[in-house]
């Protein structure tokens, strides 16, 4: 729909920019100083300020407010590069094949219980432990991607806090689970069947 | 030379290539003598650095993503998130809840949850277990189709749709059958 709207929207927008930008031609030609001619092309930046595409046109849709632009840091001077991590295969390589290799074991236990129908108690723990550290690593992820260390340094630092915390508390409910309790496959079925 | 109004005084008199070059002239260099004095503003490091956190507030943010149109290929990408983290979120719940129930003394085991879920109507079990079910399938078939990526396999847009739709089917499927069950 927008589209439909847009090009004219845009047309009549850029027509009116072209109108007042076409103003410092005329003057040009009469006499005025380069400098002059400076100013008037900051006064036009100033006028596409106003009309807002500057930033507008870029954007098909009207704007939304979703998120404030968080904090900005830069560190050390304005045009320092990124810092460039130093290669750890711990946190790069070995860390992704670790990742698959949970969810690969995923697959034989979670489909164990429904082929043989029940499973042995130690089969149970590897199971709830299995999905326990792929829950973890699949939470850290989403902290990663959606709380930036470099904006949020200590909300970072503080959501992975909570999030060990709250793993290990699981731990220590997961084996309540296993060694008091029926088990994951068998409470499970128990609760279908109920 | 380089003022303007000593080059608009032999204008007409000047061929027609030395008039371009002269307006080239004209529009890159400052002239000598102005009356008009430029305001400068110093400016410390620290100055800079202020100045560059408020640009970079001003920076245009990434689209809202209502204005993508929906495709199978992101939308099933968000679906794997979501379903894998509604699904943590019920396990962590559980056992954290199962951890701490002692200390409040809930009753909480599955002999009770047992008894609370064969009380409810027929049609809130199926609900309940859908609700399981559905995520739970999605997230495991989809998960595979992960995997499947990560040896480099099926990994062209063909493909993507096809395992995409693939996908879709088997948990539609597994979903409603797992919850009959
Ligand atoms: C056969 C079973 C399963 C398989 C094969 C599987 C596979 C995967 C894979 C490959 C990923 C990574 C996706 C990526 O690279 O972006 C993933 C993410 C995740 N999984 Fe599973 N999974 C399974 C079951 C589960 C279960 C039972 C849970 C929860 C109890 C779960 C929770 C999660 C979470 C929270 C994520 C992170 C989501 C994300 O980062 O977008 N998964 N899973």
């Amino acid at each position: 729909m927008a589209s439909l709207f847009r090009p004219s929207l845009r047309t009549s927008a850029a027509t009116a920019v072209m109108l007042r930008l076409g103003r410092p031609v005329t003057t040009t030609s009469s006499a005025t100083t380069a400098a002059g001619v400076r100013c008037t092309a900051m006064k036009n930046l100033e006028i596409l300020r106003q009309a807002g595409m500057a930033k507008k046109g870029f954007h098909a849709s009207a704007s939304r407010k979703i998120l404030p632009a968080g904090p900005q840091v830069i560190q050390g001077t304005v045009n320092e590069a990124v810092e460039v991590p130093d290669p750890n295969a711990a946190h790069g390589s070995y860390h992704w094949s670790f990742e698959r290799l949970i969810s690969v074991a995923l697959i034989p236990l979670t489909v164990a219980p429904f082929a043989a129908g029940s499973i042995n108690p130690v089969t149970d723990a590897i199971l709830g432990a299995t999905i326990v550290i792929h829950s973890h690593i699949g939470f850290e992820s989403m902290i990663v991607d959606y709380i930036p260390h470099r904006r949020y340094p200590a909300l970072r630092k503080g959501a992975m806090w909570a999030l060990k915390g709250a793993t290990m508390l699981v731990l220590v409910g997961l084996y309540e689970f296993e060694t008091n309790d029926v088990g994951i496959t068998e409470a499970v079925k128990r609760v279908w069947k109920a | 030379m380089f003022t303007r109004s000593s080059a608009h005084l032999k204008l007409s008199a000047l061929p027609k290539p030395f008039l371009i070059a002269r307006s080239l002239v004209a529009s890159q260099f400052r002239p000598i003598a102005t009356s008009i004095s430029a305001s400068t503003q110093n400016f410390s490091p620290d100055g800079a650095h202020s100045i560059l956190v408020a640009q970079r507030k001003q920076r245009p943010i990434s689209p809202h993503l209502g204005i993508y149109q929906p495709q199978l290929t992101w939308c099933g990408s968000a679906a794997n998130r979501i379903t894998g983290s509604i699904l943590s979120v019920g396990a962590y719940g559980f056992f954290a809840a199962y951890a701490v129930a002692p200390v409040f003394g809930w009753p909480f085991d599955s002999v009770t949850i047992a008894a609370a879920f064969s009380g409810l109507p027929a049609a809130t079990k199926f609900g309940i277990k859908f609700a399981v079910t559905l995520p739970f399938s999605y997230h495991s078939w989809n998960g595979i189709r992960h995997l499947l990526w990560d040896t480099g396999k099926a990994l062209d847009i063909k493909d993507v749709y096809r395992t995409g739709y693939v996908v879709l089917g088997l948990t539609v499927v597994s979903a409603i059958c797992l919850a009959m069950v």
